[in-house]
Order: C-alpha cells, then sequence, then structure tokens
C-alpha cells in the first residue's frame, strides 16, 4: 500500500502553484470589459474574465493534452515538459488572439465604433493619440492595440500555467513504475485534465475578484493590484494542489 | 496512393468546418434566448419602465451552460456508442442536451421574468411556446457539431481526453467565443438601433432597448434574424479558426522536431493576428473619429 505521506509530493505542490500562479497573474493581462463592453460602452472584449481566461485556458489545455500524448507516454524530458507547456500557450494564445480579432472585425464593421482606450492618452505601443476617440457617454470600446498584445500575453500566461498542471498532474498519476507502452488510462488523463480546469477556474475566480469587472490591460491602473492576487493565487493553488496530488498519486 | 497528410488535412478540415457551424449555432441560440452580456440590458429594461416581449433567460454565463449542455450530450453518446452506430449516438445525445437546454429555458426564463413582477414585466406565454423550440434548434445543432469535433479529435486524432472532457472544454470555449464576439452584435447594435451608428452606447441611454419590430412587438425571433446576417457568421469563423489553426499546426508537421515547428508556426499565426488588428483598428479611426464635436451636440458618426 502506498504511503500516506509520501504521497504529498513537495516538488508537484510547489509547481503546481507556480502554475496557479501564473494563471492568476494572465487573467490579469486579458482585457475583459464585461457586460459593459458587450454595448460597446468600455474598452476590451465583451464577456466576463473567467469566462474569456477558461476559454483561452481550457483550449491551451487541449493542445498540452496532444502534446503531452506525443511526448510524455514515456515519461518527460525536461526539454519535453517546456515543449508541452510552450504548446498549452501557444493553443491558449491562437483562441484569446483569434477571438480578439473577430471582436475587432464586430466593434468596427457592425457597430462602428474605433477601438479605442478610456484609460490611457497614448496607446503605449502604437503611440496613437485616444481619448478624442472615445465616443460620448462610454468608458472606451473596441480592442486597442496595446489591449490585444496584453491579451495575447495573458493567453500565454495562463496556458502556460494550465499545462503545466496538467503535465505535473499526469506525471503524478503515471509515474515512472507504472509507465508502458500503452500510455495512460484514459481514467488518469481524465481526471488530470478536470483537476487542471478546476484549478485553472479557482485561480481565474480569485483574480477576477481582484480585477473587479472591467480591465484592459497591463496598462490599466487595476493592474497595479496584481501583487495581491498573486498572494491569492498562491494560498488557493497551495490548497488545490495539496488536494490534487495526493489524490493523482493514490490511484496508482 | 494518396498521401496521409492529405487525409489528415481533410480531417482538420472537417473539424473546422463543424466548429464554424456550431459557432454560429451557438451565437443565434443565445440571441433567440437573449443569454450573456447584453441581456443585462434586457433585464435592465422593464426596471426601466420599458416592459419588452424579449426572451430572457440568462441566469448562467454561456460558457459554463454550453460546457454543460455539450458535456451531458458526450456522456450521452460515450455510452451509446457501445451499442450503436457513432452517427445516432451523437445524434440522440445531443438530442438529449437540446431537451435539456429547453427545461433551462422555460424554467429560467419564467425565473426571471417573476422575479421582474414588481416592475409589471408579463410573462407572454405564446413567447414561450414560439422561442423554446427555436432555442432548442439552434442548441442541437451547435451541441451536435461541438460533439462531434471532439469525437472526431478522440478518435480519429487521437486525443487523450476522453469524449465527454473534450465536448466539456470546447462546450466552454464555444460559449467564451460566442459571448466575446457574436453578441457584441446583439447587444450594441440590434438591441440600440435606436441611438445614432458610428458610436459607443451613451451609458444614460442603458435599458432603452427597441421593443418594436418590423412588424409588431420585436422579439427573440426579429433579433437572431438580424444577427444571423454577421454576429452569428462571424463567431462561427472565430471558433472554426480556433479549432482549425490549432489542429492544422499540430497535425502538419511530421518527423523530427515537429513539435518545435508546431509552436512557431502558432507564434507565427498569433503575429499575423496581432499585425491584422492593427490595419482593423487604423481603418476604425479613419472611418468614425475623432469625436470632436462632442461638446457641441453628440458624437459625429
Amino acid at each position: 500500500m502506498t504511503d500516506f505521506i509520501s504521497l504529498f509530493d513537495p516538488i508537484s505542490i510547489v509547481l503546481i502553484t507556480i502554475g496557479g500562479i501564473l494563471i492568476g497573474m494572465g487573467v490579469h493581462f486579458i482585457p475583459v470589459g464585461g457586460a459593459p463592453a458587450a454595448m460597446a460602452q468600455a474598452t476590451g472584449v465583451g464577456t466576463g474574465t473567467v469566462q474569456l481566461a477558461a476559454g483561452a485556458g481550457l483550449t491551451g489545455l487541449i493542445s498540452a493534452g496532444f502534446m503531452y500524448h506525443m511526448l510524455g507516454n514515456d515519461g518527460l524530458t525536461n526539454i519535453e515538459l517546456i515543449q508541452v507547456m510552450v504548446s498549452g500557450a501557444v493553443g491558449a494564445m491562437i483562441m484569446i488572439a483569434v477571438t480578439m480579432f473577430i471582436g475587432q472585425l464586430v466593434y468596427v464593421y457592425c457597430v462602428g465604433v474605433p477601438p479605442v482606450s478610456a484609460k490611457v492618452d497614448k496607446d503605449p505601443i502604437t503611440g496613437d493619440i485616444q481619448d478624442i476617440y472615445v465616443s460620448k457617454g462610454t468608458e472606451g470600446h473596441g480592442i486597442p492595440t496595446v489591449s490585444f498584445v496584453s491579451g495575447v500575453i495573458g493567453g500565454l500566461l495562463g496556458g502556460t500555467g494550465g499545462s503545466l498542471i496538467y503535465a505535473i498532474l499526469m506525471n503524478a498519476g503515471y509515474p515512472e513504475s507504472i509507465r508502458s507502452i500503452a500510455g495512460p488510462s484514459p481514467e488518469i488523463v481524465a481526471l488530470a485534465g478536470i483537476f487542471s480546469a478546476g484549478v485553472f477556474y479557482v485561480n481565474a475566480v480569485v483574480a477576477s475578484y481582484n480585477i473587479g469587472g472591467t480591465i484592459e490591460g497591463f496598462h490599466d491602473p487595476k493592474f497595479k493590484r496584481v501583487p495581491k492576487a498573486i498572494i491569492c493565487c498562491l494560498i488557493a493553488s497551495l490548497l488545490c494542489a495539496a488536494i490534487a496530488v495526493p489524490i493523482m498519486g493514490g490511484l496508482i | 496512393m494518396t498521401d496521409p497528410i492529405i487525409i489528415d488535412m481533410g480531417i482538420v478540415a472537417l473539424t473546422g468546418a463543424l466548429a464554424t457551424i456550431g459557432g454560429a449555432a451557438e451565437d443565434l441560440e443565445s440571441d433567440v434566448g437573449s443569454q450573456s452580456n447584453p441581456n443585462s440590458q434586457v433585464q435592465l429594461a422593464a426596471q426601466m419602465d420599458f416592459p419588452h416581449r424579449i426572451f430572457n433567460k440568462a441566469i448562467s454565463g454561456e460558457p459554463p451552460a454550453y460546457g454543460l449542455w455539450c458535456a451531458s450530450s458526450a456522456v450521452v453518446a460515450a455510452v451509446l456508442l457501445e451499442s450503436m452506430s457513432v452517427f445516432f449516438a451523437l445524434a440522440i445525445g445531443s438530442l438529449v442536451g437540446a431537451i435539456l437546454l429547453g427545461m433551462f429555458s422555460v424554467t429560467a426564463h419564467m425565473g426571471r421574468t417573476a422575479s421582474q413582477s414588481r416592475f409589471k414585466q408579463p410573462l407572454y406565454m405564446d413567447m414561450v411556446i414560439g422561442h423554446v423550440p427555436a432555442i432548442m434548434a439552434h442548441g442541437y445543432v451547435a451541441v451536435f457539431c461541438i460533439i462531434s469535433f471532439s469525437y472526431i479529435m478522440n478518435t480519429i486524432m487521437g486525443h487523450p481526453f476522453p469524449l465527454p472532457l473534450l465536448a466539456l472544454f470546447w462546450g466552454v470555449t464555444a460559449g467564451a467565443i460566442g459571448s466575446s464576439t457574436g453578441d457584441v452584435h446583439y447587444g450594441a447594435e440590434r438591441e440600440f438601433q435606436n441611438q445614432p451608428f458610428g458610436c459607443g452606447l451613451n451609458a444614460s441611454f442603458s435599458g432603452n432597448i427597441v421593443r418594436k419590430g418590423e412588424v409588431g412587438l420585436r422579439n427573440g425571433m426579429d433579433n437572431v434574424w438580424a444577427c444571423a446576417k454577421f454576429g452569428g457568421p462571424v463567431t462561427g469563423l472565430a471558433l472554426g479558426l480556433t479549432v482549425f489553426l490549432d489542429n492544422w499546426r499540430s497535425t502538419i508537421f511530421t518527423g523530427d522536431n515537429a513539435e518545435w515547428f508546431a509552436i512557431i508556426a502558432g507564434l507565427i499565426i498569433v503575429v499575423v493576428l496581432i499585425l491584422l488588428n492593427r490595419i482593423v483598428e487604423l481603418n476604425g479611426r479613419k472611418a468614425y473619429g475623432p469625436y470632436k464635436d462632442e461638446e457641441e451636440g453628440g458624437a459625429t458618426a
């Protein structure tokens, strides 16, 4: 019988906590305007923080799952772990970039508003003047370049964190001692996937409380609240990891 | 002999096509039933003394709702797959998802409307009877397409996640994309056609949604008719592109270092999208701004 204490692998717990912190930080980069943005009343994507972050993160998780399946059935080397993480990050970046781009098409060609930020006078990346393009009674609209780039960085961090958690949980549930040519059983893959999504949601929700509805990206004054989110996500992820790692390890 | 990569690309294209149809149906379903962020205005309208005939069922965000429909349908389909053909298993699984969606719609609409009785918002039974089949039909198409491409990814492309988990994840993603893209057409344009074109909605007009239709009073059917011309198709394009591009870069490269090529291809796609976004941004700024006359007499279009 497996020793109960040995199930609490400290390295796995630390890495999952790091993954959670990356997710919490990533959520702050994603430009979300919530319900006001859906009426072109605020800058950003017209949906909730958690919704968009989770959509991007889960797409990244699907990409990471694919990559892990290609590389990790005989165990992951360090470089392969990085490949899984980057693959997840790229998957999340593609989802968020496509969503923001198509959202932008709707703002510009359907609603008829120029993409503009109301939080800065000039776009820090392109240098475009912003304030005179904000239409009356709104807090900006659309997704200006700075918010778009910020969103892509958010996808990068969220996707990396989610894939790191998935890879570590797979390692915990499918260690070297039980590896075979057939690969991990679907139950282990499913449980690792569900736990990764769970840790993702926990951190996205914690971070969205810190954001309080809307954020335009890294140029938004609310972005200064990130340190608080890091502490909260550290505690939340540590608790999640302390539950998830022994359960995955106990499956063996 | 056919090169295997051609068959692989055909499969990737099929997943993209299914995702495109599924994404469009997902957005249109949320327009008939008014679920998602623009519904805040529908909810607010009654409170601002504008009673209306718009169906209102937003008791949950679209991503978790679609995660639930798709995962439930995929669980039924996965069980049925053991005893019947793939097509029927997926079709019956989707039917279960559509029935769940119908039940959700009726209870959510009645609950939401009942909670607004103090604002004199009536509950129109003809709307319940008329809208719920349309909601279920759009939901059925969306769920069928999503669980179908999840099945293809799982069985043919060899994705390790089981079918219900893949369907859950893609359902959440489809909901996230639908509420981020197509719903902006419904919220910022269709709900507020009484406001000037070429500017965002002035916050002081919140709740003053268009309540008169092309014929009679406007309802969810009128909204989906308009949104099917732009919001729905572009949502389909967004989900289709996400599924296609992600699967394409994972499949096209074979041999040594295929993993790195897949990663680099993905990064190039992202950079191209950033540049395309910049072009659209410049077009928008050229066409609609600046709003110099704001102080004198409202925004110029």
